[in-house]
């Protein structure tokens, strides 16, 4: 289980402080499917990072009862000048896998091919997106959190990810940000809409969606 | 205990995975960036030793001048680029930072080591050479030279723990770093030894932790040829207050950095 307790984070701007987030609150249980719904800006990257511990909260606590994989988006995690086959290797040893027993999944899963071989800044960033959702598949995490689109990728890619992640680790729980309604009600049982800095958490989707349309 | 164990047994994971990745960064499969690391002192040291050696004569204070630089050039080298490579380290390694095993001492740690690796293999190479043209003692005391070495290595270490979290709060800090370089010339011993100085100035002198590494080195390498002066207890204390410090800055710019 995760625990939020009155979140709070603020980021230094100009003289003073802007507040992202003002006194977040949130339970996810295992099994979980948890959608972010927010306007850009809303601070549903920095929750995560904050879930992750990329990044500290200001005030207010989290409790992680359970293995959290790193914040799967488009950017972080990566080395750019390392090819794909460094950083999975990289990212095996921090995590105590060995890089021949997740190989052939994330060559297999990634569909990247040759492009392994190649210096990671030199993917697009849904290829990276890919290699990363690849990687913590391989690694094996209690919860899962996905930052913005990263169900990227051609039909085939698509479906892979439907199989492995809500098939296969249908156990696992899931923080999902995005803006797309259809992902939201279609992967999520909960949701969490942010604005202003304040966080309501709705048990019901279709009630969550309609306060974020109002936004 | 139990908990200890076990992160101790993450962060040795996580420096090995740390040391690699970054051996292979810098020099990597297609660059020869350890073979500068050698080249660049001895070049340097081969030059200044010819330049004082047409000043001075081949012997300065009764020991060999292209030695005497080369033992003073090497470890100023490690130095400077241990501290040139911890400005901002967190900012540039921001990506490993997604994964929460990864702390911010392990990143100033594995750059401090493979400096150190470098420059002792530095150190090793271009003493070989210079012993071959015979211009270079065989060392006298080899547990004396290389704990000279290690002390020297540690207070480097300090300063980087020190230096590098608040490069990263601090714009003048930043720009500060390669003055500390500077200042490091004069008081670090690299280029003198205490017994040359008059009593006054050697007493200050020891109070630069440095010096204790720089003399006990020395006198690894020349045995009686030369008297050092040093102060270990000082030397390691100060080195340890300042990591102390070091880490209380770290822990505290960890809980406000930004991750892109």
């Amino acid at each position: 289980m995760i625990v939020c307790e009155n979140i709070r984070k603020t980021y230094p701007l100009g003289h003073g402080r802007k507040v992202v987030l003002d006194g977040i609150n949130l339970a996810i249980e295992p099994g979980q499917h948890v959608g972010f719904l927010g306007r850009n800006g809303a601070g549903k990257t920095t929750l995560i990072k904050l879930i992750g511990a990329v990044e500290y909260p200001t005030s207010g606590k989290i409790h992680r009862g359970m293995s959290v994989s790193w914040p799967l988006g488009f950017g972080g995690g990566f080395q750019g000048s390392l090819t794909g086959y460094d950083n999975a290797r990289f990212i095996a040893r921090i995590y105590g896998r060995y890089f021949r027993e997740i190989r052939e999944f994330v060559e297999d899963f990634s569909e990247l091919g040759r492009q392994l071989s190649m210096p990671v800044k030199t993917y697009s960033s849904g290829m990276r997106a890919r290699l990363a959702f690849a990687l913590s598949l391989a690694i094996e995490f209690d919860c899962y959190m996905i930052d913005e689109v990263i169900m990227v990728g051609d039909q085939n890619f698509q479906r892979k990810c439907h199989r492995e992640l809500f098939d296969k680790r249908r156990d696992r729980a899931l923080i999902f940000a995005s803006h797309s309604e259809d992902m939201i009600r279609e992967y999520c049982d909960r949701a969490l809409v942010l604005d202003r800095g304040n966080g309501r958490v709705f048990d019901d989707i279709e009630v969550a969606l309609k306060v974020y349309e109002d936004l | 205990m139990r908990s200890l164990a076990a992160g101790w047994r993450i962060q040795k994971r996580v420096i090995s995975a740390l040391m690699m990745r970054e051996l292979i960064t810098r020099f990597g499969r297609e660059n020869i960036g350890f073979l500068w690391m050698m080249a660049e002192p001895l070049l340097f040291a081969v030059l200044v030793g010819l330049t004082w050696e047409f000043m001075k004569g081949p012997e300065y204070h009764g020991v060999d001048v292209i030695a005497f630089v080369v033992t003073g050039y090497i470890p100023l080298v490690m130095f400077r680029t241990t501290m040139s490579r911890a400005v901002r380290v967190f900012t540039a390694n921001g990506g490993l930072l997604y994964h929460r095993q990864v702390t911010l001492v392990d990143l100033i740690l594995v750059r401090f080591i493979i400096e150190l690796i470098g420059g002792t293999m530095a150190f090793i190479f271009i003493g070989a050479i210079l012993i071959a043209l015979g211009i270079f003692p065989i060392p006298a005391d080899l547990g004396a030279m290389l704990f000279g070495w290690l002390l020297y290595g540690l207070f480097t270490l300090a300063i980087a723990m020190v230096m590098a979290p608040l490069s990263e709060v601090s714009e003048t800090v930043e720009k500060f770093v390669p003055v500390t370089t500077y200042l490091m010339v004069p008081f670090s011993g690299s280029f003198s030894l205490t017994s040359w100085l008059s009593p006054n100035v050697r007493t200050v002198m020891l109070y630069s932790p440095p010096v204790t590494g720089m003399e006990l080195m020395r006198y690894g390498i020349w045995g009686n040829q030369i008297t050092p002066y040093y102060d270990i207890p000082y030397a390691l204390a100060a080195s340890l207050v300042l990591i102390l410090i070091g880490l209380m800055f770290c822990r505290k710019i960890r809980r406000v950095l930004i991750v892109e």
